[in-house]
């Protein structure tokens, strides 16, 4: 894992010095709210419904034990004792107070951990793949990627103040589990016709109120040359995005008006005289960073263990478990681990300080060490041995962390919604509860298969409604809290936004209506082998729009 | 976040976030600040509130809270024994907490 330089733990400390004055000043009445309010959200400091929020960067959703474990102590001695992992595999404090702001800042700085680049007009923390350095079916390890823009990216004089925030997305798999499609840059590594291996530059996607699927600027990107290549993308954003309307300031909009072809000319042409410059990277700086993220020490292993048959042959919940929440590994004799925190009832992303440690000393004993987070709102296991698979799900379950939902209904996403959130119109915490609890039949939710059920409580998308393959939306509707229900959306790399299904539900309505929804589904389908999506695909919206509002 | 109602000639209350805390708090007639609705200053109609609010913006200028502003709310009988209760389900989820299950309690 990245461990920190001089230079990077100087930044940090030097930022958490510079808050703690900028909140002195603001409580000695020196700077006003007004001022002050960019100030604290430079530092991820959000004034919620109920109190301070601290948004902390978990770059590229690696976390090794000693990072978890602090930020579950942080969790107890700051918030309520939880943490709430969030859709940009980042993570929330919900209960912060802005007395103590800077005191658990300087105890995230001592475990190589900030809250920069998760608020404000910059370019954002990268997110990735979550089975980064461990997937079978990866390229390349795209978290060298992540660091090198983090790197560059981080305090970016020349970026940290554009038309609106950026985020950049890297997928190191062709099987897309980072969402690169939408996202403002998504890079998706790829090998040419000679073999190299370089990315493809997806530009111009997003969620939010105008939803976009990204599209590719550049084929295929040698990869010394990422850096300056983004470097013109920002800069052709930076002086052609708009700043007039906050809604019509990302950079999708600004591909969307002038179109794919003359962002490419724009952006090429700034490369032109950028590229043998000073960001063109050198072997050995690849090189360097590469080293930091190279593999553990995996054993030599071959063939099925004995105490991994056995327990699937004789332990029906571990069965479950193990096809639902564990992926194939490069590594013979190794899989990765997914902890759902999407126990049915509980809101989802939020883990307790106990589950955290518990977390960090399960990686210790069987992981390496290593977590990951999802976007999806999980956490990662990323290398563990299949023999050690019966003692790490026993240990999972003491915690409430062993639900084997990972991909089906209720693994849902949702924002944390108008329970907290101030910009939200209703609440999402309550309808994934509920939901959840419908699929808590787990012969059913197997039987329904994959399916993902994402959730926002505003036109934001913070949960990705858009892109689920059901999406629901909150919204008011004259005082009353309803919902927008789309459907056939996906993020994979067959991304799609999804189609709305008609008028808007109250919440009860709502959670008959996915119920109805799955039922269609089962009642149309080939077999049990084509999943909702492929079902949505090839029979269309009308049967599913008929069926829910048929009985209204 | 939905638009505010017309304030005109319902009672209503000032709400605001501390600033040290960031907890929702409530004027009171005393022009100090509860954490309790209950304990609110309730006036009847846009005038009072206007004034309520004036008292609020200035120890907002103070650095005692940060952004105050009106809510409706719903009176029934003696408002020391029933309190107010906003009428925006937004300012309830704010005045009693999240509505999520399994989370610790304040």
């Amino acid at each position: 894992m990245y461990q920190y330089d001089e230079i990077d733990q100087t930044m940090v400390d030097e930022r958490v010095a510079q808050f703690r004055d900028q909140v002195a000043r603001r409580l000695a009445g020196e700077i006003s709210e007004d001022e002050f309010k960019p100030l604290r959200l430079q530092n991820g400091l959000y004034l919620q419904l109920h109190a301070y929020m601290l948004r902390i960067a978990i770059p590229y959703g690696t976390l090794s034990s000693r990072q978890l474990r602090g930020l579950a102590q942080i969790g107890c001695k700051y918030d309520r004792g939880w943490g709430h992992f969030t859709t940009r595999q980042n993570l929330q404090y919900n209960w912060i107070k802005l007395e103590e702001t800077a005191d658990a800042l300087a105890d995230l700085a001592k475990i190589q951990m900030h809250a920069i680049q998760t608020s404000g007009n910059c370019i954002r923390n990268t997110t990735t793949d979550q089975f980064a350095g461990a997937a079978h079916d990866e390229i390349e390890d795209p978290r060298v990627w992540c660091e090198i823009i983090r790197q560059w990216s981080t305090f970016h004089p020349e970026f940290s103040f554009l038309p609106r925030k950026f985020k950049i997305a890297v997928t190191g798999s062709p099987n897309d589990r980072a969402a690169v499609r939408v996202h403002d840059i998504g890079l998706r590594m790829h090998r040419n016709a000679a073999g190299e291996i370089g990315f493809e530059v997806i530009v111009g996607g997003g969620l939010g109120r105008t939803p976009f699927i990204g599209k590719t600027i550049r084929d295929f990107l040698p990869k010394q040359d990422l850096l300056s290549y983004l470097e013109a993308i920002l800069r052709v954003y930076n002086q052609f995005g708009r700043r007039d309307n906050i809604y019509k300031a990302r950079i999708k909009i600004l591909v969307h008006e002038i179109g794919i072809d003359t962002m490419r000319e724009k952006v090429e042409a700034e490369w032109q005289a950028l590229r043998d410059g000073a960001l063109k990277l050198p072997q050995e700086a690849i090189e360097q960073i590469a080293a930091q993220f190279a593999p553990p020490a995996f054993e030599n292993l071959s063939g099925i263990p004995a105490e991994y048959a056995n327990a699937f042959r004789t332990d029906f919940e571990f069965g479950l478990w193990a096809r639902r929440n564990t992926f194939k590994h490069k590594q013979p004799g190794y899989s990765i681990v997914t902890i759902s925190l999407k126990k049915e009832g509980a809101p989802p992303g939020d883990a307790s300080a106990e589950q955290m440690t518990a977390v960090a000393d399960i990686a210790d004993r069987y992981s390496f060490g290593e977590i990951r987070v999802t976007h999806e709102q999980n956490l990662v296991l990323p290398h563990v041995k299949q023999a050690d698979l019966p003692a790490v799900f026993k240990a999972l379950k003491a915690y409430d962390l062993a639900t084997p939902n990972v991909g089906l209904a209720s693994d849902i996403i949702a924002c944390p919604g108008l329970d907290y959130c101030a910009l939200a119109n209703a609440r999402s915490i309550p309808i994934a509860q509920q939901i959840a609890l419908r699929f808590r039949n787990w012969e059913r939710a197997h039987d329904i298969g994959e399916l993902k059920i994402k959730i926002s409580g505003c036109i934001n998308a913070c949960g990705h409604h858009h892109v689920g393959h059901i999406g629901i939306l909150g919204v008011d509707k004259a005082g009353e809290e309803f919902y927008q229900i789309t459907l056939g959306g996906s993020a994979d790399d067959q991304a799609a936004i999804g189609d709305l299904i008609g008028p808007s539900l109250n919440a009860a309505d709502t959670v008959n209506a996915i119920d109805t929804l799955v039922e269609t589904y089962l009642r149309l389908r080939k077999s049990s082998e084509e999943r909702f999506l492929e079902t949505y695909r090839r029979v269309g919206l009308v049967p599913f729009k008929e069926a829910v509002y048929a009985v209204a | 976040m939905a638009k505010a109602p017309k304030l005109d000639s319902q009672p209503q209350v000032v709400t605001a976030n501390d600033l040290l805390t960031g907890d929702v708090v409530y004027l009171t007639a005393a022009s100090s600040w509860s954490r309790r609705i209950a304990e609110a200053a309730v006036v009847a109609n846009a005038e009072a509130g206007a004034a309520l609010l004036a008292t609020a913006e200035a120890q907002a200028k103070a650095n005692v809270v940060v952004a105050p502003y009106l809510i409706p709310v719903l009176i029934s009988g003696d408002a020391r024994s029933i309190p107010p209760r906003p009428i925006q389900y937004r300012e309830i989820i704010r005045a009693e907490g999240p509505t999520t299950e399994s989370r610790p309690a304040a």
